[in-house]
């Protein structure tokens, strides 16, 4: 992080990447180009702390192209949804959506993101949702436990949770499971001949 | 006074946590309910609404998800009511964005391949006991009002923002839940973060923002006099409760603080028997507060 915060950055045609900078307002809705840099979103997010580029800084990244230095970092994945920072925007950016964008933009690309544990978890949830239509939570743990690697995480809490009846060890498939797997499918096929982003 | 003597009936979309982890919030909703003679009836064969991992990557997806679920609930009579702060936003989210961008309606509308009907109102159960039944039926409703309990009312995230999709109170300052805490005779505390964020789904990922954005919040009720958190919420609910223990063990603090659903609080204050609003489920038990302030 100190090396990246010492290192000159350039700014030209060959370092700046505008496009992406369109493709960022057009998912999000929202203009990166209003902000003006007051600091009211890294101000009151509580997420800060776990992010090398804070809220505003991602999108001052932004603003000079940088995209792919945003994508890189850890930033977008530690943001939480609170939705606190396009709360208190006094020029309408509305950073949660641009966050989402970001995520979405490098979830496609397969991105060079360092923060892993936040998107397999979205995976998982995901999955979830094709493969049982509501979530099954002792799945979705011990699939996150098992593809992270951490096979000890949580270990006492599974049967606390289940002996409190928290946590269901049998889960049955919703009804409208192949209804679900259409609209993914649908999606997918939208996306393959360029109708959706 | 008036306003309940029509019969009220609301749809409902519990969502996920409330079959599962949030189990008392689907007890004692539907006992709360009950007890005012509103009508619940579940939205037949709902599903996931995506929650925030899937507006997180692909909103296209989280969209979909939504509408084929507020598509659904046109079958069932009466305004949607939701009880999950998340499902409630993005239910919200959902009808807010398809009404104001016909093209993101069109591609929803391809991806469920059919109508995204938009005019059922959402409302979450705070809604509804606040307004649409009223601060003063309720209040005359109370059997056993909660004398001496002092709670500190959590809103989180997603009940209040962003200001333009719940439309459920002020966004900095709201007072809804404190409101209702005062008809059924609790004292709610003035406290410093009842708005601020639990760290929500990073409970799987990443429990260590868990436990600081959680801790503060523990540890501002504490600080302020409190005796008991109530929230509106599943997820907030699991982190203030069932990671409060890890909380405890890192911050070599000693909180022991009850987490109440609203309507747990509800439905109790309504008379509704202890032994029906699952607080034999929860992990901090908040019985002993309950007798000792004499409510149990």
């Amino acid at each position: 992080m100190q090396s990246s915060k010492k290192a000159k950055m350039e700014l030209s045609n060959k370092t700046m990447n505008v496009d992406f900078v369109k493709k960022v307002e057009i998912l999000s809705g929202s203009s990166v180009r209003r902000c003006f840099q007051c600091g009211k979103c890294s101000a009151g997010c509580p997420m800060t702390s776990f992010m090398e580029h804070p809220p505003n800084r991602v999108v001052r990244l932004l603003q000079l192209g940088q995209g792919q230095r945003v994508l890189a970092g850890r930033s977008i994945w530690y943001c939480v949804s609170c939705e606190t920072c396009t709360t208190r925007c006094p020029n309408k950016v509305d950073l949660a959506a641009i966050m989402d964008a970001l995520r979405k933009l490098s979830w496609d690309a397969d991105g060079p993101s360092k923060e892993s544990y936040v998107q397999l978890a979205n995976r998982l949830f995901i999955e979830n949702i094709r493969t049982y239509g509501r979530q099954y939570e002792l799945r979705l743990g011990a699939a996150f436990n098992m593809k992270s690697g951490q096979f000890l995480k949580d270990l006492m809490l599974g049967p606390k949770l289940i002996s409190k009846g928290k946590l269901k060890v049998f889960h049955s498939k919703n009804k409208n499971i192949a209804e679900i797997e259409k609209i993914f499918r649908r999606i997918e096929e939208m996306r393959k001949k360029g109708e959706a982003l | 006074m008036t306003a309940h003597k029509k019969h009220l009936n609301y749809s409902f979309y519990p969502g996920c946590s409330l079959h599962a982890s949030g189990r008392e919030y689907d007890i004692s909703t539907r006992a709360a309910f009950k007890a005012l003679n509103v009508g619940l009836k579940d939205v037949p064969d709902w599903f996931c609404c995506g929650a925030t991992p899937a507006h997180n990557v692909d909103e296209l997806l989280s969209l979909s998800l939504c509408a084929k679920n507020l598509s659904m609930a046109e079958q069932v009579e009466g305004d949607l009511a939701v009880a999950c702060a998340a499902c409630f936003s993005r239910l919200k989210t959902t009808q807010h964005h398809l009404k104001q961008d016909d093209n993101k309606r069109k591609l929803v509308e391809m991806a469920i391949d059919g109508p995204a009907p938009m005019g059922k109102p959402v409302k979450h159960i705070l809604e509804i006991l606040a307004r649409d039944l009223g601060l003063a039926h309720l209040e005359d409703s109370v059997k056993k009002p909660l004398m001496g309990l002092k709670v500190a009312c959590y809103y989180g995230c997603l009940l209040t923002r962003p200001p333009h999709v719940p439309d459920l109170d002020d966004c900095e300052d709201p007072s809804i839940m404190e409101d209702i805490l005062r008809a059924l005779g609790a004292e709610p505390v003035k406290w410093s973060h009842r708005m601020e964020c639990c760290g929500a789904n990073f409970t799987l990922s990443r429990p260590g923002v868990v436990l600081k954005l959680s801790g503060a919040i523990l540890e501002s009720a504490q600080l302020a006099g409190a005796e008991c958190i109530m929230v509106a919420c599943p997820l907030c609910h699991s982190n203030l409760d069932v990671r409060q223990e890890d909380i405890e063990d890192k911050s070599s603090s000693a909180y022991g603080t009850p987490i109440f659903y609203i309507t747990q609080l509800v439905a109790l204050a309504l008379g509704v028997s202890a032994g029906k609003l699952g607080f034999e489920s929860v992990i901090v038990d908040p019985r002993p507060l309950l007798n000792k302030k004499q409510l149990i």
